[in-house]
């Protein structure tokens, strides 16, 4: 009896790790590997499903160019792994090119971002120099973290002066102890910032900036026949409006929403 | 960076998983015994809610506990949580392993045969000198490989610290890799952690060697 379980189930995992491959040969599969929690860029959504301006903004590449969609949400630190193994075939979560410039094919630049100084309302952080002696916390490998790190182009001097620069695996646990008051501000990209703002008052942003620069699609570098695909896609969705239809569903990113109509330009 | 760079902050990191495994060790051995006694307790209310937090401690996992011990405090009193990260990491990291030494322990204790007990009494042993003198030793000569097991554990999970932002020798791999774009802080890390567990290995053979009296 047990030997004919064993056979059944051996031929029945064979017959689906068949029917796995042939499912896979009709139409190009496009794997996005993103991070899951990046919101509003790519997060897991209200009815638990994956969301998020980029992923929605994915499937309509995808569909315009008649490719499967494949959601490979991945460990933000993991992500270079990722593309090179070929688990996905790009990084789209928000990804800063400013200073990745050589490491990726890049894709044409969709959306501005600027990293912000977020603190508590009442809090006597005014400016960037008010920073010093104070504990800073921001999300490993993120933009604002690399911006922290480099003295030369960002702002490493003025990380130099902080009491601690507090460096966290998520924004969702930065935000926590910044609640709980056990850092004094949080270094994050403006949108970012501006969502989980949305959903918990009694914070701002300092009015000077830390750093400016653009999210874009990072690719592997000899992959730019897919780049160029994809890019043809994007023209294509913003001048039919689709894109436009995205950003409107997200009122926290819209206003940095920098692609524009062929026409237009 | 140069390599030199990058094997020297690493292995500032690695100090600080060092200091996170010793004291851990220092704080839940004892205590895993004490959890024990309670475990083991007459009364039973104290002996129930022992099995309860045994239970909580293999039940959820330990980045979870280590979120709880650290914001708890803030979000169930309102309490200023100011420099409280390391405590936290402590606290969560001892009461979590004392359990798994706890039933270690108890394991040794359960396995000793009821005769010695009675031998013992007939000869005059207290309890306490019957625990003392004749199960303990054989109780630690028995468990010394599982507790060998759990401290090698102890050493990799170190890594979960990093969910406090406490800059262990994993978190730094994770970040300088990623700023780097290499695989190579993953490597060093990888022989960092190896070469401490040979030497726990190691020395925790020595000990088991030196308790072979009847060989």
């Amino acid at each position: 009896m047990k030997k004919f379980l064993a056979i059944g189930l051996t031929v029945l995992t064979l017959a689906m790790l068949l029917s796995g491959c042939t499912a896979k040969k009709d139409g190009k599969v496009f794997k996005h590997g993103f991070d899951l929690d990046y919101p509003p860029y790519s997060y897991i959504d209200d009815n638990g499903e994956v969301g998020g301006f980029d992923v929605e903004l994915c499937k309509a590449v995808c569909e315009y160019n008649g490719w499967t969609y494949e959601a490979v949400p991945f460990n933000w630190d993991a992500k270079d792994a990722e593309l090179n193994a070929g688990n996905c075939d790009c990084i789209w979560s928000g990804f800063t090119r400013n200073g990745r410039e050589d490491d990726y094919t890049w894709s044409m630049s969709y959306s501005d971002n600027t990293q912000m100084i977020m603190v508590p309302d009442g809090s006597d952080i005014t400016t960037l120099a008010d920073l010093a002696g104070k504990a800073v916390g921001v999300q490993t490998a993120t933009s604002a973290y690399d911006l922290l790190q480099d003295s030369e182009e960002g702002q490493g001097e003025l990380a130099a002066t902080f009491s601690s620069l507090e460096i966290y695996d998520t924004y969702t646990i930065a935000f926590n102890d910044l609640q709980a008051g056990g850092i004094d501000a949080i270094a994050i990209d403006i949108t970012s910032g501006n969502y989980l703002m949305s959903s918990t008052p009694g914070y701002h942003f300092l009015d000077e900036a830390l750093g400016s620069e653009q999210y874009a699609i990072g690719f592997r570098k000899d992959d730019t026949e897919l780049c160029e695909q994809v890019n043809t896609a994007l023209q294509a969705l913003v001048d039919n409006g689709t894109y436009d239809a995205i950003g409107q569903k997200y009122p926290e990113i819209y206003e940095f929403l920098c692609l524009k109509p062929a026409t237009a330009e | 960076m140069t390599f030199g760079t990058m094997l020297s902050t690493m292995a500032g990191g690695m100090l600080k998983t060092v200091l996170l495994f010793v004291l851990t060790l220092v704080g839940s051995l004892p205590l895993g015994m004490l959890v024990v006694f309670l475990k083991k307790s007459k009364f039973k209310p104290i002996a129930w809610i022992t099995d309860i937090y045994i239970a909580i401690m293999r039940g959820t996992p330990l980045m979870l506990q280590l979120l709880v011990w650290y914001f708890g405090p803030y979000y169930l009193f309102g309490m200023n949580i100011r420099g409280y990260k390391f405590p936290a990491l402590l606290i969560g990291f001892i009461m979590n392993y004392a359990a798994y030494f706890a039933e270690i322990y108890r394991s040794g204790i359960d396995s000793m045969p009821v005769g010695q007990y009675e031998a013992a009494e007939i000869l005059g042993y207290t309890k306490f000198q019957t625990f003392m003198r004749i199960i303990l030793p054989q109780v630690i000569k028995r468990i010394l490989p599982s507790v060998t097991n759990e401290v090698i554990t102890l050493v990799k999970d170190t890594s979960l610290a990093s969910a406090l932002a406490y800059q262990e020798v994993f978190s730094l791999a994770k970040q300088i890799s990623a700023s780097q774009t290499s695989f190579m802080p993953f490597v060093i890390a990888g022989i960092f952690y190896f070469v401490a567990n040979y030497l726990v290995a190691w020395i925790m053979n020595r000990i088991e060697k030196s308790m072979q009296y009847y060989k």
